[in-house]
């Protein structure tokens, strides 16, 4: 289970300082999913790369995430490198740029595997087919560039990457904005498919509450910062407690299922 | 792929024919008579006539272009009048010269420059950093070659540590190693002091490329896959900023061939910049040609190889397929 | 808000006042011998002789000279005096170990125009040495006073100068020629910015109606000028340069002109994609609606656009052109008569300043153009930081 508590991040420039996240209280548990919800520049993506301590130089963290007692905002760099993919993996905004451009697909996914966990060159390669099998992407696709694959298929070669070290926690930063409504399903599909047979846990930030609501189980609601709901879906749906959240639900026209 | 070379071929091809096309016409709106430009003045005038059928001078213009672009492809270059050689056999013992000249600072000062580069994008505000921006400035604005007159005075005249002129000594060493000795030494201080004018610029290229690639989401992504940071910096961001650091080869090789020029004059070199300087100043106008065609020549060779190196460095134009925005 | 003006404002306001005011107050002549060829600079101390002059006149009919060093290069006396008197004078040099010897002599009566030198063959032989002999070894025998005097009647007017060139001079010393470097550094500021702002201007103007034309036209005639632009960056322009000087002439003119021909790439780019953006933006659109024709809107509206990034352009490109200009002066293609730092240094090179380990003909002119070259720089990008604002607001890109 990773922890937090009490979080609070703040971008520091030489001018002037930007509170992002402010006093954010969080369970993820492992084997579930774990949706946060909010608009664009609201402090989800801090809160992702917070946990996994990968914010510009000068930003300040306090408060504590704690990870089966290890406490993430101090350890030292080597603990958090080893922490990284090997207990909590990240899926971007894969349809954009998050694999490097001049580096096959299969070349990504083994190197993971080499560096991360030792694997010779030769397994490491095999089993990189057999991970990019698993998000139906055919054997061919291992030698292809990123410039030659659809923004569905980079996001599903991410995701085979993601799971490369069996991971406990898939942290996925809003896994299907720049996709089209069908591939988005499909992404959708193959993220909760994996993480279901290999009982991770999956922290999922979207500005998408339709889909929050019909994949999570448990979720929060961000604004401004701060986490303003917590709860089921079912309940979130049924009782909005926070103004915000009713102006959410009532944008995407889900007041009418409330009943549901 | 294959579009990219036809592309990359018929514009070399095209620059070409646009140099051997400026010198024709160049050595020919001289005042005074066409001959002149071509044949010796101090040559009687029954000589003059001869020459005059022989370079076809009597023919219409487009005829003298065509056989123009043949002897110069052909490296027929004709008689210098200076030293009645034919100009080709003085100019082939100074092309190694100044391809040495020119390769070594290239490389050198492109090694060091994204050495320090990439150094200086991982550290901002670092010393690096401050070196890097320090000496990119030097190579705006300083002269060349009083840059390379002070290293001078100060390195082969104030501490003699080098020779001050000249591409060997004379008279040469006995042994070959010693020959190879003494030219790489007679190099160091030329070669050397262009790395030193040309590293800066490279530095603070290369700095920016990274800085603005090591923004991108896919090192990032890099970063929570736990790589150990010279992987990301090398393997990941460096490899895919190489295509464009390799376009300021070609941004950066007209600057070096003049470079090398002036390089040429300052330590005396045996080399072609310093043949056509005094063929410029002997009114050597077939030597002038010929060593501005060859200048010419050398950089559009090193455009290929740097056009080739791109082509290599990035998948997409290597493997070309359907690119998504 | 007013912010401090940048310090290169204030550095190139400096240089405009040198090269404007400078040549004419200078202590004579820069084409003058001032000192023996490779003197060092006066400071540099060192055990040579500084210059040394005197004057005989009605009020004061002799000079002398505490020597304390090796006899000096030459000596010359020239120089008028007027006698009322009918009677011969006569002057004698009197050395410090007692020799006396009659340097010339005049009947008296009317106005002795008198020029010596002590190189000359005349004046050697009046002493009675051979032509090869040094003169001044001879009138300077020892260390101590040496006298010069006036014998005869007193003079009504005028004046006899008597210098001795120092093994030191001035500020910066003197070059293979003996002139003062000083002086020769003066006066080429004036070249530099000549060339520099001239045929940077040149090419900006080029740059400027290429561009346009280039980026309101648009189509094929945009793909061909851009093409021309990419093969023209592509070749070193140096050894172009150098062929054009040598084939055109080496004046001040000619190589502005030639500059000029070959610099305006840069900003013919620039201004082509400000051209291009600003074509495809809003405002554009409303004029041509309106019925604007294309010389109206490029004149009175794209033109004042980007007049900033021309100014920007002018002032970054000036350091390119007096690089180019100090280069072929450098490689002695260049007006021999006319003083450049460039030039300056093309002389250092050939005419054996190492072998006199002559920094001071080497260091002032390099650091004059390095020094010129970073403040235009430093002007451009200021220009560049005011212009910046409006570039955003007015491209639509």
């Amino acid at each position: 289970m990773i922890a937090i508590r009490d979080l609070s991040v703040t971008y520091r420039t030489a001018a002037r300082s930007v509170p992002a996240v402010r006093g954010v209280s969080l369970e993820v548990p492992r084997g579930k999913v774990t949706a946060v919800v909010g608009e664009s520049g609201g402090g989800k993506s801090t809160l992702v790369y917070g946990i996994l301590r990968l914010l510009p130089p000068g930003t300040e963290m306090s408060g504590s995430i704690d990870y089966d007692g290890m406490e993430l905002t101090r350890a030292s760099e080597e603990r958090m490198r080893e922490f990284r993919w090997k207990k909590a993996a990240l899926v971007t905004q894969g349809a954009m740029n998050s694999l490097t451009p001049v580096l096959t697909v299969g070349y990504q996914v083994a190197e993971v595997l080499r560096v991360r966990l030792g694997m010779p060159g030769g397994e490491a390669r095999e089993r990189a087919l057999e991970l990019l099998a698993m998000t139906n992407l055919p054997p061919g696709y291992a030698g292809k560039y990123p410039h030659e694959l659809s923004g569905g298929e980079k996001q599903r070669a991410v995701i085979s990457m993601a799971v490369a070290c069996s991971p406990e926690f898939l942290i996925a930063d809003e896994p299907t904005s720049a996709l089209d409504v069908i591939t988005q399903a499909e992404v959708i599909a193959t993220l909760v498919r994996m993480v279901r047979e290999k009982g991770m846990g999956l922290l999922l930030v979207t500005h998408d509450l339709p889909l929050a609501l019909s994949i999570s189980d448990e979720m929060a609601v961000m604004h401004e910062g701060r986490l303003v709901e917590k709860g089921t879906p079912e309940r979130i749906t049924a009782f909005p407690s926070h103004a915000h959240t009713r102006t959410l639900l009532s944008a995407f026209g889900v007041t009418a299922r409330s009943g549901q | 792929m294959r579009s990219y070379w036809t592309k990359r071929v018929l514009g070399a091809a095209a620059v070409l024919l646009l140099v051997i096309a400026a010198n024709f016409f160049l050595f020919r709106i001289m005042p005074g008579d066409v001959v002149s430009t071509i044949v010796d003045p101090r040559f009687s005038p029954e000589a003059k006539e001869r020459m005059r059928e022989v370079f076809g001078l009597d023919l219409p213009l487009g005829r003298q272009f065509a056989v123009y672009v043949r002897r110069m492809l052909t490296f027929d270059f004709g008689i210098s009048f200076l030293s009645q050689r034919p100009v080709w056999d003085e100019l082939k013992s100074r092309v190694p010269n100044t391809v040495a000249l020119l390769g070594s600072a290239l490389v050198l000062s492109s090694a060091l420059g994204t050495w320090l580069g990439v150094k200086a994008a991982r550290k901002r505000g670092g010393f690096t950093e401050k070196v890097v921006l320090l000496s990119g400035s030097v190579s705006f604005s300083f002269p060349s070659f009083f840059v390379q007159l002070v290293l001078l005075l100060l390195l082969a005249y104030t501490f003699p540590l080098f020779p001050l002129r000249g591409s060997v000594s004379i008279p040469l060493p006995q042994t070959g190693t010693a020959r190879a000795l003494d030219y790489l030494w007679h190099l160091l201080l030329p070669a050397g002091s262009l790395v030193l004018l040309g590293f800066g610029s490279w530095a603070i290229y290369v700095r920016n490329l990274m800085v603005k690639t090591l923004g991108e989401d896919f090192i990032l992504m890099a970063r929570a896959k736990g790589l150990p940071e010279g992987r990301v910096l090398w393997n990941h961001a460096f490899r895919s900023a190489l295509p464009p650091v390799l376009t300021l080869f070609l941004l950066a090789l007209p600057g070096i061939v003049s470079g090398a020029v002036l390089t040429e004059t300052v330590f005396s070199l045996h080399g072609v910049g310093k043949y056509l300087l005094d063929s410029i100043m002997g009114h050597d106008y077939p030597a002038a040609g010929a060593a501005f065609y060859i200048l010419g020549l050398l950089t559009i060779a090193s455009n290929l190889a740097a056009d080739a190196a791109y082509a290599l460095a990035d998948p997409r134009i290597r493997v070309g397929g359907r690119v998504q925005s | 808000m007013r912010k401090p003006p940048r310090w290169s404002f204030m550095a190139f306001l400096l240089i405009l006042a040198v090269a404007a005011a400078g040549p004419p107050m200078l202590p004579g002549d820069p084409g003058r011998t001032m000192a023996k060829p490779f003197a060092p600079p006066a400071w540099s101390g060192g055990d040579a002789p500084p210059p040394f002059s005197g004057a005989i006149t009605p009020a004061s009919r002799e000079i002398t000279i505490d020597w304390k060093w090796d006899a000096p290069e030459n000596l010359t006396l020239k120089g008028q005096l007027a006698f009322d008197e009918d009677s011969p004078v006569r002057l004698v040099w009197t050395t410090a170990e007692g020799g006396s010897f009659t340097l010339a002599s005049f009947r008296g009566g009317s106005l002795w125009e008198v020029d010596l030198d002590a190189r000359d063959m005349a004046f050697k032989t009046g002493l009675g040495i051979p032509p090869f002999a040094s003169a001044t070894s001879l009138l300077f025998p020892g260390r101590g006073v040496q006298t010069l005097s006036l014998e005869g009647p007193a003079p009504s007017g005028g004046s006899l100068d008597l210098a001795l060139p120092g093994g030191r001079w001035g500020l910066l010393g003197t070059d293979q020629r003996g002139r003062d470097v000083l002086s020769l550094f003066i006066v080429g500021v004036r070249v530099s910015l000549l060339v520099g702002i001239s045929a940077t201007l040149l090419a900006s103007l080029l740059g400027l109606s290429i561009g346009l034309t280039s980026g309101y036209l648009g189509g094929a005639a945009d793909a061909l000028i851009m093409r021309a632009v990419d093969v023209l960056l592509s070749i070193p322009v140096l050894p172009i340069l150098m062929v054009f000087v040598g084939i055109w002439g080496k004046g001040l003119w000619q190589l502005v002109m030639i500059l000029g021909l070959f610099s305006w790439m840069g900003t013919a780019r620039t201004v082509r994609s400000l051209a291009l953006s600003l074509r495809e933006s809003c405002y554009v659109e409303n004029l041509r609606s309106l019925g604007a024709g294309p010389w109206y809107i490029l004149y009175r509206h794209l033109l004042p656009e980007a007049m900033p990034v021309v100014l920007a352009a002018v002032s970054l490109g000036v350091p390119g052109a007096i690089l180019a200009e100090a280069g072929l002066s450098f490689l002695g293609l260049s007006d021999p008569r006319v003083i450049s730092w460039g030039r300056m240094l093309h002389e250092a090179h050939g005419f054996g300043a190492f072998t006199a380990g002559a920094w001071w003909l080497i260091i002032p002119p390099g650091l004059g153009i390095s020094l010129i070259c970073l403040v235009f720089l430093d002007m451009g990008r200021a220009i560049e930081e005011m212009a910046d604002p409006r570039l955003k607001g007015g491209g639509g890109r």
